[in-house]
């Protein structure tokens, strides 16, 4: 984007910094418009499942049902309990959100479509994605109430539980790229199994942690069925209690945008990215955004899916199956993919 | 591409989408404040302002001691963090330390699949 | 001139919140202050091109370590009127470590001239052994020429583990767990059965 801005005869620091920011706002402002798209999706789809009309009356088809739901917020009064601490109960919703823009930075687009194409691309996320813990661990203990407080904790031990095995599963992916370069993770699953599928979700040895990634994801994102951070019949909302207008609604930005990130991240790292699911020419022809968003919608379906079908768990039955099915599950994992690679890829040749 | 030397310009355009993302969720939290004050939906009293509860005003100290469980798991996910920490160089860089590479990490990696059996054999892994 | 001021603008933060982290009055800021110096301190590490070890900064130290510090601040009921008044008698062992970190530095610094350990030279330039990205040349020393130090890092990593298992793991026996292979292998004949009680009287159960 730096040359077109050049061939305008800015100079090229200046053209740099306005294709920057123009990628920056690029990628911002379609995620906040598809956050609010996509609750209205799936509003409908839950509505759908259950047989029920969901939202349909404001704007066509209920299009504009989420905008609505915006104006209403912004313009509510923000009520800021006395006994909280200020400061950092009005912070609180600024970091899950800046946190919940941020992780897409490093997210490939189409190729090279990125906006910092770092080495370390997979660890930012990582780096990233541990933060938003904080976000939420704030708000409950600056509201200075009960429910919040214990939502607060449930939602910081149960991330970070998850957390541990999502580090081995992506360990599993690197050692398969051989590079945390995210568009690099991407090229690789070119041709992925018989160089026909696209896709390290193809090859037998890492569907498991796809599965694991999978599930892992909605933990992280604190998702049905493991939403005990919000869980409505014991803990009011969770750590959200407090809140009111648009400080309320920054969680639910913060929310379904770490959801997409998360459905994003499914595609990337383990079905092809922007690739087309199979190696095959006339498929390049589509653009590769328009893979990407296909399979991450594919993802969302999966996640509404599950939501609007599956009970809550119960807490130790969380922390069981983070702790002693997925963490020994990836560690074996990453024992074995390393194990195969290096009889097959890097231990022939030494 | 993976460059070797580290290029900061790839950097630079996230420390600019920090403070842009920043501007955005503060702009987001307080201008609804100002439009509140403007049109006159602020209007806060002790009722409202008291913290959620139902009815009665609090008994005790919502921020009260907290189960010792919850801190065992977090020097757990610490324990287990920095072992994924020493696997991401091992990863990729395996084909450059070969099979010695490998064996190292797998005694690594027994070392700590003993920890983790022993927090299993003791119950620390249990959320009773 | 954008990396000096981006350095100038990392450092002053990080000493401005370390400073922070002493000065507030609530632990929980002093914590969330720490938080905002590491992530300054991963910022200058990107800086001087040391990628990987900023993300470890953020990932290690911020989403863990911070963590837990944060579980306990939160957690303990702490009587900080307390804590503060030992403030004063603790005052002359706190200045006798910050001088010995100040010698340390010191040191440091001389060692650094001094040349050494073939990571790096003393000029600043990086060593040339490895012709990789960051991440890729610390794998290939870490897991070749720097091995037992690794393997003794992981016998201090179960030691960590083992020890906090011990002084923190209380068995609360007052608890029932669930045993899924029971649920699942329990079955009708055993939890139910059908009478035809006659009019006017009970079951014997």
């Amino acid at each position: 984007m730096t040359e077109f801005f050049q061939s305008w005869g800015l100079p090229y620091e200046w053209a740099w910094g306005i294709a920057t920011v123009a990628g920056i706002l690029l990628i911002a402002l379609p995620l906040m418009l598809a956050v609010a798209m996509v609750i209205y999706a799936e509003r409908r789809m839950w509505a759908a499942f259950a047989l029920r009309r969901g939202p349909n009356v404001v704007g066509p088809f209920g299009l504009l049902q989420s905008f609505a739901d915006g104006l209403k917020v912004m313009l509510q009064e923000t009520i800021i309990p006395s006994a909280a601490n200020k400061g950092i109960f009005l912070i609180a919703p600024i970091i899950t959100f800046t946190v919940a823009l941020m992780a897409w930075a490093v997210i490939p687009f189409n190729s090279g479509a990125v906006l910092a194409d770092i080495n370390v691309g997979l660890l930012y996320v990582l780096a990233i994605s541990s933060l938003g813990v904080y976000g939420v661990v704030m708000a409950g203990w600056a509201s200075n109430s009960k429910y919040p407080f214990f939502s607060a904790m449930r939602a910081a031990a149960q991330m970070i539980s998850y957390e541990v095995s999502i580090g081995f599963i992506l360990i599993c992916v690197v050692l398969w790229a051989g590079t945390f370069n995210m568009n690099e993770i991407v090229k690789a699953q070119q041709g992925a199994l018989f160089g026909v599928l696209n896709g390290f979700a193809f090859i037998p040895l890492l569907f498991p942690m796809w599965v694991l990634f999978l599930i892992s994801s909605m933990a992280e994102t604190a998702r049905t069925p493991f939403d005990l951070t919000e869980a409505e019949s014991e803990l009011v909302a969770g750590y959200q209690t407090e809140y009111s207008s648009m400080a309320f609604a920054l969680y639910w930005l913060g929310e379904y945008a770490n959801v997409l990130l998360m459905c994003t991240l499914n595609a990337v790292l383990f079905w092809g990215g922007w690739l087309p699911p199979v190696d095959w020419a006339p498929l390049y022809l589509v653009p590769g955004v328009v893979w990407l968003l296909l399979k991450t919608f594919v993802f969302f379906f999966i996640f509404a899916w599950v939501k609007a079908t599956v009970p809550r768990f119960r807490y130790d039955q969380l922390m069981r199956l983070g702790w002693k099915i997925f963490l020994p599950l990836s560690l074996i994992f990453v024992v074995l993919v390393s194990g195969w690679l290096m009889f097959t890829r890097y231990g022939v040749a030494a | 591409m993976e460059s070797l030397v580290v290029d900061l310009s790839q950097y630079l355009p996230i420390l600019i989408f920090l403070v842009i993302a920043l501007a955005l969720s503060a702009a987001f939290v307080f201008l609804p404040m100002g439009v509140a004050r403007l049109t006159g939906t602020h209007k806060p009293d002790a009722e409202k302002l008291s913290e959620y509860e139902c009815g009665f005003p609090a008994f005790e100290d919502p921020r009260s001691q907290f189960d010792v469980r919850f801190y065992l798991v977090a020097i757990l996910f610490i324990v287990f963090d920095l072992e994924a920490a020493f696997l991401f160089p091992w990863a990729v860089s395996l084909d450059m330390t070969g099979w010695p590479g490998w064996i190292t990490m797998m005694v690594f990696l027994f070392e700590l699949a003993i920890g983790l059996a022993y927090a299993w054999k003791k119950g620390a892994l249990e959320w009773e | 001139m954008i990396q000096t001021l981006a350095f100038y603008i990392f450092a002053s933060l990080v000493i401005a919140s370390a400073v922070m982290v002493i000065m507030s009055r609530n632990p929980v800021h002093s914590v969330l202050w720490l938080i905002v110096a590491f992530f300054n301190a991963a910022g200058l590490m990107v800086l001087v091109g040391a990628e990987f070890i900023a993300m470890l900064l953020v990932i290690v130290y911020v989403g863990a370590v911070a963590v837990l510090f944060l579980f306990v601040v939160m957690m303990l009921d702490i009587d900080f009127a307390e804590l503060r008044a030992g403030f004063v008698k603790n005052f002359p062992l706190g200045l006798a470590i910050a001088l010995v970190l100040l010698a340390e530095m010191v040191m440091g610094l001389g060692a650094y001239k001094a040349g050494g350990m073939q990571l790096g030279t003393p000029d600043g330039t990086a060593a040339a052994a490895v012709g990789a990205s960051n991440i890729k040349a610390i794998g290939a020393l870490l897991y070749s020429k720097y091995l037992f130090l690794f393997e003794s890092a992981g016998i201090i990593l179960l030691v960590a583990m083992i020890g906090a298992i011990v002084l923190t793991h209380r068995q609360r026996g007052d608890t029932r767990g669930q045993v899924i292979s029971r649920q699942v292998a329990r079955r009708p004949e055993e939890a139910t059965v059908n009478t035809q009680p006659e009019v006017g009287k009970g079951v014997q159960l």
